[in-house]
């Protein structure tokens, strides 16, 4: 079966320890969420796995359908079907998004294919128009100057052109109000497919609400700590985290 | 604070006069071997020095005035019309009652005694080209400071002085630092011992009180390893009818973990051709900050530079300069970067008021191969009035990827709107422009120690009155 | 008594005197600080532009510029090749558009105003004197009072053969209320050709006119290329510049540009991509003399391998030019260890009710935005010519024309590699 697997996984900013051992499995065609406290490691997750140079793994495995990808150069994991949206989009002056997503598509086509330009437009458009987005965007530089909720759609439009094995959404619901919180979960329901595991990274309930997860994780102090269905949100919406920390204080981060 | 102005003698009038001369020695006028070999027989210096001078002379006669990049105004100066070396002939002393009475007179009326009880830690007042008065706190000098004559050192401590002395300023640095290094007479030597901090600043006290006159100080200090030091110096001159020279050397040495703060406030009167080289050397993780006020003068040329040698060390120049009418304030900074992870900061405020002109120039310089230096320039420019000038001459240049660089400048005026808005309230035309001006250097007045802080503001105050209407 | 032309013998004689009597920059020279001078050895170089050998016919089809223009003009080692006009109607509204000779000899009156006019305020009087000793062609453009010329008008100079030297030449004339867009592209015919090129440009924007004015130059690699631009910038007018720095082994380009009427506007636009031990020298001049313009200068420096860049700038508000506003900035991009950013942007302001700043950074690509890229897949080398080019991008695009910055991309990538 394919999925991807964090195996027992150890990770540190310089001198620190922030995953403590984690251990993790995404299916295919399923949808896992992480919740957790501010600084239990969430977002550094997410990092490690899109292979982020300031992180050093110092133990465990990730293993994309059986293959460990630690080894390998962010871009060549990208490649390989490992999507990270992020949590704070960087603006890249001067790139058009039509510009970024044809040098990103081009990427993933075997040595010597061109892209079809007008196939590649029609596609681009199509997604587009998916997360209502103003075909004047294209001519845009990627992310500069973007209101919050245009980045995070932005986001969500990369993912829908570069067609992820696996995706990881980081917080893609912060700083999103409600219509635009519903029209990137739509983008993201879309794009829920048995060829594709996600896992979604939020600290409220309330994008759960939208995109419905398979299986929830808590995660404190750079670990999992719990795990359950759907509902184990909602307990953790009334009852906050505090309850899972009393035997282990989540360090100030 | 009121009676600070009479304590501090910051305002030009108050240090304009002067009280006859009688020298006992005196080089004559212009400069050739022979006033060299004057001054090294009156001091009584070893061999090494006189031969340090007269190689210094060449180098001077030999290079040119650099007015390719500077102004024309330096060829008004007649090398052959300074007197070079002028003194009483007595060691300096560390009672106050010994110094002669004119001597005496005149620093009691720049308020000397008072500041030294008030928080000096030590004290040094040159008048013409030799100290008269030195003393320093015998808590200080008990924990190993030196703090002395330059003239006084290369005798007494020869092997700190030697060390150390023309090394972070060759002789050949400059035309100003040759004519200097040929003519040197006067200023302080410091020495801290190592994880020595000095809580109170040291200062010396510079006068001017003979016509036709050139003062050459030398100023050397070295922190040792861990050390703290403050040091501020003052500069005052009577306003003669002829222009007269100062041209200084300054040096410094941090040693690995060391801080040196640098303060000056120049209030020459407006005659004076000041023409300074400061530079320091700060070694691993040491720290040497400038903190640079111009005032007076009729030309000052002085970028105070930082030679960041050590890993992580650290430079700074904060520059407020004010040129008045037929001043022209032409000040800067230098970073030479010669290590990794090293810093430095400019940060420069400049008034142009009636015909004044105020210049900035500036280097900054991270070599080959340095990982993860950065510094960061700012310089604002306020022009008063129509007639003010006033122009930025930057250079930086960074090699490698791993720095970073910044340089802004900004040039503005005070909108009329906003003089009128204080006029509107009640202010006259020159309380508001003050109030103004002294909002725009705000920020760095706060860096200079207090009492100089009050006065400079009431310095601006006076200034800016004068240049209303 | 007739107007002496820049073709007379006796006028070339004497600059050609005068460029032996000017010394040759030297170390202590400020408007050289941080060059190389020793790079400027004419020595191996042509005298004058050897002609092409072989068909002139392969010059023409490489000029390939924008799909639409006004006009076309292709000079090969200074010699006219072709000469286009696609838009008959200009001749009737008296648009002049003619090679710099024949230009000259009919109308001596407006050469002897304007040719070369406002000298090389910026260094290189020397070579402004080679340049008027040796230029043979090049473009004059007159364009009347209230003429619109809606498409670019396009101007090739190729230089080709070994130690050959080219000396063109653009003089334009944009009357008030005219419009005009005019594109010099120069090119090195063989990548690795040693040469010279010695340009220079007269500008004058009148009254209310509208220039655009865009440079790629793009000479072999071995070439010594000094370029002067002069522009004047009338009341009301505008005058847009952008030059693209490509080629050349050390490129000392001295652009100046006089406003000298009230509400006037100039944009001193400039890329530079700088690879291997390419030398490109800027010196730049926005003189104020007008009260109440406007001038605002983008350089953009990218620099890989062992290239270095150097920029000076100066603004300048002269007595009396009040109200000026007038903006510099130049930003250098660091993308190796051995290349080397020299940045002096300077102010000099005698006037009163000014807005006035410069800014200079060099810095490097950011590695969070790096890492944004190569998280999408994109392999590092394409990252970063991304990133680069983006970086790039703000100063073409405030050309304002679309089509035009699009060939510029696609030239820029060719020296990408891509």
């Amino acid at each position: 079966m394919k999925s991807l697997v964090i195996k027992d996984l150890h990770a540190n900013i310089g001198e620190r320890e922030i995953i403590k051992g984690l251990s993790l499995e995404i299916e295919c065609g399923k949808i896992h969420a992480i919740m957790g406290p501010n600084g239990s490691g969430k977002s550094t997750l997410s990092k490690v796995i899109a292979g982020h140079p300031d992180y050093t793994v110092t133990s465990g495995e990730v293993l994309m359908d059986g293959e460990n990808i630690l080894g390998m150069a962010p871009d060549e994991r990208a490649r390989k079907g490992i999507f990270l949206a992020f949590q704070y989009p960087m603006e890249v002056p001067g790139v058009t998004i039509a510009n970024f997503l044809r040098a990103a598509v081009s990427a993933r086509l075997p040595e010597g294919e061109e892209l079809e330009a007008t196939e590649y437009y029609q596609r681009l458009y199509e997604k587009m128009d998916l997360l209502e987005m103003d075909r004047s965007f294209t001519a845009r530089s990627v992310n500069e100057g973007f209101s919050g909720g245009e980045k995070k759609r932005c986001e969500i439009l990369q993912m829908a052109m570069l067609e992820p094995k696996y995706a990881i959404l980081d917080e893609t619901d912060s700083g999103l109000d409600i219509d635009a919180l519903r029209i990137v979960s739509h983008g993201v329901n879309v794009l829920r497919s048995p060829d594709r595991g996600m896992l979604l990274i939020t600290h409220y309930q309330r994008l759960l609400d939208y995109i419905v997860p398979d299986v929830i994780h808590v995660m404190v102090a750079g670990k999992i700590v719990m795990s359950g269905p759907k509902e184990l949100a909602l307990e953790l919406e009334s009852k906050g985290y505090d309850w899972l920390t009393e035997e282990e204080p989540a360090p100030a981060v | 604070m009121s009676d600070t102005k009479a304590e501090l003698n910051l305002d030009r009038s108050v240090g304009d006069f002067s009280y006859p001369e009688h020298h006992a020695f005196d080089a004559g006028y212009g400069l050739t071997p022979d006033t060299i070999n004057y001054i090294a027989d009156v001091k009584g210096e070893p061999d090494w020095i006189r031969e340090f001078r007269l190689k210094a002379l060449d180098v001077f006669l030999s290079k040119p005035l650099p007015t390719h990049w500077a102004t024309k105004d330096l060829e008004t100066l007649e090398f052959e019309k300074i007197r070079y070396y002028l003194a009483h002939g007595q060691r300096p002393t560390r009672s106050w009652e010994e110094v002669p009475e004119d001597m005496k007179q005149t620093f009691e009326r720049l308020g000397i005694p008072e500041q030294e009880r008030k928080f000096l830690a030590g004290v040094e007042a040159q008048f013409d080209s030799e100290a008269v008065y030195s003393n320093i706190q015998k808590a200080i000098g008990e924990q190993g400071v030196i703090f002395t004559g330059s003239t006084e050192a290369l005798i007494k401590y020869p092997e700190i002085f030697r060390k150390w002395f023309g090394k972070v300023i060759p002789t050949g640095d400059n035309k100003f630092s040759a004519l200097n290094s040929a003519v040197f007479s006067g200023g302080s030597f410091i020495y801290v011992p190592p994880g020595v901090k000095v809580k109170h600043p040291l200062q010396a006290y510079f006068r001017i009180n003979a016509e036709n006159f050139g003062q050459f100080e030398r100023t050397l200090i070295i922190a040792d390893e861990g050390s703290e030091l403050m040091y501020m110096e003052g500069c005052t001159a009577p306003k003669f009818e002829t222009a007269t020279l100062h041209s200084a050397v300054v040096e410094l040495v941090a040693l690995k973990g060391a801080k040196i703060q640098y303060v000056t406030v120049q209030n020459w009167s407006s005659n004076v051709f000041n023409l300074v080289t400061k530079r320091g050397v700060a070694h691993e993780d040491a720290e040497i900050k400038w903190i640079d006020c111009n005032i007076g003068s009729r030309l000052t040329m002085k970028y105070p530079g930082v030679v960041l040698k050590g890993r992580k060390a650290r430079g700074e120049v904060i520059s407020i300069a004010l040129a008045s009418n037929g001043q022209h304030q032409d000040t800067g900074a230098k970073m030479i970067h010669a290590a990794d992870e090293t810093t430095s900061n400019i940060v420069s405020k400049s008034i142009s008021a009636g015909t004044g002109r105020a210049t900035y120039r500036g280097q900054v310089h991270i070599p080959k191969h340095l990982k993860g230096c950065k510094n960061n320039t700012e310089c604002d420019a306020l022009l008063i009035n129509p007639d003010s000038r006033t122009d930025t001459y930057p250079a930086v240049t960074v090699r490698g990827t791993g720095n970073a660089t910044q340089h802004e400048a900004s040039v503005s005026q005070i909108s009329a709107e906003q003089i009128f808005y204080m006029q509107q309230r009640g202010l006259t035309e020159g309380q508001a422009m003050s109030l103004s001006v002294n909002g725009f250097v705000n920020d760095l007045v706060r860096q200079f120690p207090m009492e100089y802080s009050v006065e400079l503001k009431r310095l601006i105050d006076l200034e800016m009155e004068g240049s209303v209407g | 008594m007739s107007i002496p032309l820049f073709t007379d013998e006796p006028v070339r004689a004497a600059a050609r005197q005068l460029f032996k009597s000017l010394p040759m920059p030297g170390r202590l020279d400020e408007a050289w600080r941080f060059a190389d001078t020793k790079a400027l050895d004419m020595s191996p170089f042509e005298a004058m532009p050897a002609p092409i050998d072989g068909d002139p016919a392969r010059f023409v089809k490489r000029s390939r510029g924008l799909t639409e223009t006004a006009g076309k003009m292709i000079f090969a080692n200074d010699q006219l090749l072709s000469r286009e006009v696609l838009d008959a109607s200009l001749a009737q509204k008296g648009v002049i558009w003619k090679p710099l000779e024949i230009a000259a000899a009919e109308h001596p009156e407006l050469f002897a105003k304007h040719f070369m006019a406002h000298g090389a305020p910026l260094g290189s009087e020397k070579f402004a004197a080679l340049h008027a000793a040796s230029v043979k062609t090049g473009t004059f453009l007159y364009v009347p009072r209230g003429v619109e010329i809606d498409l670019p008008i396009e101007v090739f100079h190729w230089l080709s053969g070994e130690k050959n030297s080219s000396f063109p030449h653009t003089l334009l004339i944009a009357e008030a209320n005219s419009k005009v867009t005019l594109v010099d592209y120069f090119t090195g015919a063989q990548p690795d050709a040693s040469g010279l090129a010695v340009g220079f440009n007269d500008l004058y924007v009148g009254e209310g006119a509208q220039l655009n004015y865009v440079c790629v130059q793009n000479w072999s690699l071995q070439t010594l290329a000094i370029q002067v631009n002069n522009t004047v910038v009338g009341a009301n007018a505008s005058a847009k510049s952008l030059n693209v720095n490509l080629g050349a082994r050390y490129a000392r380009n001295e652009s100046a540009s006089q406003l000298i009427g009230e509400g006037g506007r100039s944009d001193m636009l400039s890329v530079t991509v700088a690879d291997g031990d390419q030398v490109f020298d800027q010196r730049t001049f926005q003189d104020h003399l007008a009260p109440g313009a406007f001038s605002d200068l983008l350089y953009k420096n990218a620099l890989d391998g062992g290239a270095r860049t150097i920029f000076a700038g100066m603004i300048k508000v002269e007595p009396d030019a009040h109200r000026t506003d007038a903006y510099q900035k130049v930003r250098n991009l660091l993308l190796s260890d051995n290349a080397e950013a020299n940045s002096m942007p300077g102010l000099e302001i005698l006037a009163d009710e000014v807005r006035c700043s410069h800014g200079a950074t060099s810095g490097q690509i950011e590695p969070e935005e790096l890492f944004y890229l190569l998280a999408r897949g994109i392999s590092k080398n394409n990252a970063q010519r991304l990133l680069v080019q983006g970086f790039l991008q703000e100063a073409i695009d405030r050309i304002g024309n679309p089509a035009l910055a699009e060939k510029l991309g696609e030239i820029m990538r060719a020296k990408f590699g891509n």
